[in-house]
């Protein structure tokens, strides 16, 4: 592919150009050239109109629920949605069915590759069915391709099982995720327990059941590196969906003492407390669930100060046969994919570049991807954007619409992506 | 007669002081009503109501059905047990089905707290809340507060205890939000695992000793031991409860002055009520039964007013 991209602001803190407005020349999905009125001579021009460009972007937790749920969403309906969303790179979890617990399952969504700006990485299960009991075979796995090691939604529960695994994956340097949740003490549980869950007669999940789990885990950690000699450079645990003040301030000290740990938050987290509840909606129905205003205000502090490293979507996608319902049978899980941007615009208080950091450099850090950067020679992985731009998300390109967001207006629109030697152009809303 | 704020009854949660007023000086002109030789009155005569009962009921249906036949509505009955979802046909498509009927109101329990606020963005009858889940109890509120009124007038000021499975109960929930609007002081009591432990921020008192909220009220509402709705477990045996929760006749008589002693029943006899207790001259508990008639014709006369 050539391609003239005519009057992009770059935005990547590791470009020289970082902040101006340049032509981009990119040939044979490489950047060729960047300057001023590069020649358009047999080559396809994109009009950037000084829209941004950064590095593209990274979502570390998506759901693709394929094979086995294709109703709800499919690998090239989640494609489309992480396009929309400016993701040109997505971490799927395993929790389909069958889970992606040995290398048939995990060849299956890798081979659904497709001509796409939109690269799928997946993290295959730690134990089989992501049950919690019998490991998967590991090495195998990594060794196919396999970036991280998670059970994804079914948190690992059983503390020997948690640190056998940390040890198995250390001479490999291979990151374990897990979201903290001590699945015991939110049984039946239906969102964040506290007043607002006992005025609506649901049964609530204690802040505690995270925080106690996250404990175990960082000790864990602290445990296996006790008997290895090798310093770790880069994280070994990956601790998901970080939802409370406490849970910040757990991983801010744990990274004072040097663990090797890292975070993440989803966005819609920095959105919604408790409270809005009240109406019983369940495009509200998450999990981790909505906390309190002072968690709101913890994780923003935990995102600026850098304790939380990265930003994902959790993007939860479910027919509406799963949510149209009562409230206690309605599934968890918001589609994120479509507005991370506009939400960590609206409501992150990270400057434009700090958020590209935090869905580019950070979450590749974390997951051992080579660092990208918009320089000569580099190669061209693109998410085009314009953080002023207010536009109505009226439509998804997911098969889901379970979305407390659909219908509203935002602020902060993603123009396109480009990436393995394909251009998706979105422009301007209308 | 004044107008409700609301076009259903979801919860006490969603009505005004005023609202609950209305309800219940309509209900005492009903309950004249109910008393006399002819029972019946024409208001509900072009009102056809289906009572959709998603869990089991014997008295709040009985009660419903009474109150509707009272007021001439044409009634039918819908029973489920367990939730729709188990059967295969949603709540919403059970519901439409029946409104396909042309049905004008629906009076609904089921077992997801929110499911009658979840049908009542959906379909265009009214819907009265029966009882959703741990949630709420409208009408089971508003009567225990108007036989309450009945016996001690005004509720302002008044101490009202509620005593046994708060946890699980949409009756002390109700019965929270509806005293608290009438400026009634309430005090939960129960082991402490049946307490949820974020009333007192809503001006709740919490008591642990079941002779302490004796003597510091002057009603003292019982609840029944909710073992059905309890999915894990909360305390050790009914034996046990009935030792240190349950009341007795003769804890009653050593109280230095008369309390109203009043349950929603069923009763377990012997585990939070002695039969002494629930048959002495301190129960109102038929009285509530009663009323219960006349609040709920009262609900529905004014709803079908909106």
């Amino acid at each position: 592919m050539n391609l003239l991209l005519r009057s992009v602001q770059i935005i990547d803190k590791a470009s020289p150009w970082n902040g101006q407005i340049k032509d981009i020349r990119v040939e044979d999905n490489r950047i060729a050239e960047i300057g001023e009125n590069l020649s358009a001579a047999g080559m396809d021009v994109v009009e950037g109109n000084n829209c941004c460009i950064s590095p593209g972007w990274l979502d570390m937790r998506v759901a693709s629920r394929d094979p086995g749920f294709e109703h709800k969403e499919d690998l090239d309906s989640v494609r489309q949605a992480a396009m929309q969303g400016g993701f040109t790179e997505i971490v799927l979890l395993p929790n389909s069915q069958p889970v992606v617990d040995s290398k048939d399952t995990l060849n299956y969504v890798r081979q659904r590759r497709r001509q796409s700006p939109v690269c799928v990485h997946v993290a295959a299960a730690v134990t089989k069915h992501a049950a919690g009991t019998d490991f998967t075979e590991m090495i195998d796995l990594h060794t196919a391709g396999a970036v991280a090691f998670t059970d994804g939604d079914n948190p690992i529960q059983h503390a020997d099982i948690f640190l056998k695994t940390l040890l198995y994956l250390r001479p490999m340097n291979a990151l374990l995720i897990n979201r903290p949740e001590d699945k015991q003490l939110t049984l039946f549980g239906q969102m964040n327990e506290g007043l607002t869950s006992t005025l609506l007669g649901l049964k609530g999940m204690p802040p505690l059941a995270e925080e106690m789990m996250l404990t175990r885990d960082l000790n864990l950690l602290k445990y296996i590196l006790e008997q290895t000699t090798e310093p770790a450079t880069l994280p070994l645990l990956h601790i998901s969906l970080v939802s409370t003040a406490r849970s910040v301030e757990l991983i801010r000290e744990a990274k004072k003492q040097g663990l090797p740990v890292s975070c993440e938050v989803a966005a819609h987290q920095l959105v919604y407390h408790d409270e809005a509840l009240l109406t019983f909606d369940t495009n509200l129905k998450v999990n981790p669930p909505f906390r309190k205003v002072a968690d709101i205000q913890a994780l923003r502090d935990g995102l600026v100060d850098g304790t939380i490293d990265c930003v994902v979507s959790d993007h939860c996608p479910h027919d509406e046969e799963s949510k149209n319902l009562e409230f206690d049978h309605a599934e968890f899980g918001i589609t994120g994919l479509e507005t991370v941007f506009a939400l960590l615009t609206m409501h992150s208080g990270l400057s434009v570049e700090s958020i590209v950091e935090k869905l580019t450099s950070e979450p590749r850090r974390i997951l051992r991807l080579p660092a990208l950067s918009i320089a000569e020679g580099q190669t061209a992985n693109f998410t085009f954007f314009d953080p002023a731009k207010e536009w109505t998300y009226t439509k998804s390109a997911s098969k889901a619409i379970n979305s407390p967001f659909l219908g509203k207006t935002l602020k902060g629109h993603v123009s396109g992506v480009l990436n393995q030697g394909h251009i998706r152009w979105f422009g301007q809303p209308s | 007669m004044t107008k409700l704020s609301v076009r259903h009854l979801l919860g006490i949660k969603n009505l005004t002081e005023n609202d609950i007023h209305t309800i219940l000086d309509t209900a005492s002109q009903f309950k004249d009503v109910i008393n006399r030789p002819i029972k019946k009155v024409p208001s509900l005569r072009d009102i056809t109501i289906a009572n959709v009962f998603f869990e089991n009921s014997t008295r709040t249906r009985l009660s419903f059905e009474l109150a509707e036949k009272r007021l001439s509505a044409d009634v039918v009955n819908f029973s489920a047990s367990g939730s729709s979802v188990k059967k295969g046909e949603t709540l919403l498509d059970t519901v439409n089905n029946i409104l396909a009927m042309k049905v004008d109101m629906i009076v609904m329990r089921h077992s997801s707290p929110g499911a009658p606020h979840y049908l009542s963005g959906k379909i265009p009858a009214n819907v009265v809340n029966a009882g959703d889940g741990t949630h709420e109890h409208p009408t089971q509120a508003l009567l225990d507060a108007f036989s309450m009124r009945e016996k001690l007038g005004d509720l302002a000021g008044k101490k009202i205890a509620i005593i046994g499975d708060i946890l699980h109960s949409r009756v002390a929930l109700s019965n929270i939000f509806c005293l608290q609007k009438l400026g009634a002081e309430v005090m939960v009591c129960g082991p402490t695992t049946l307490i949820p432990k974020y009333l007192p921020e809503i001006g709740v008192r919490v008591s642990h000793q079941v002779k302490e909220a004796l003597e510091w009220c002057d009603v003292a509402n019982v609840l029944r031991i909710q073992l059905e709705r309890q999915q894990i477990k909360y305390f050790p045996s009914l034996r046990e409860y009935s030792l240190y929760f349950g009341i007795t006749k003769a804890m009653l008589d050593n109280l230095n002055r008369e309390i109203v002693l009043m349950h929603p029943g069923p009763i377990n006899r012997g585990v939070e009520l002695s039969s002494d207790a629930a048959d002495s001259s301190h129960s109102i508990i038929l009285n509530q039964v009663e009323n219960g008639v006349a609040v709920r014709m009262a609900v529905l006369y004014l709803l079908a007013q909106q």
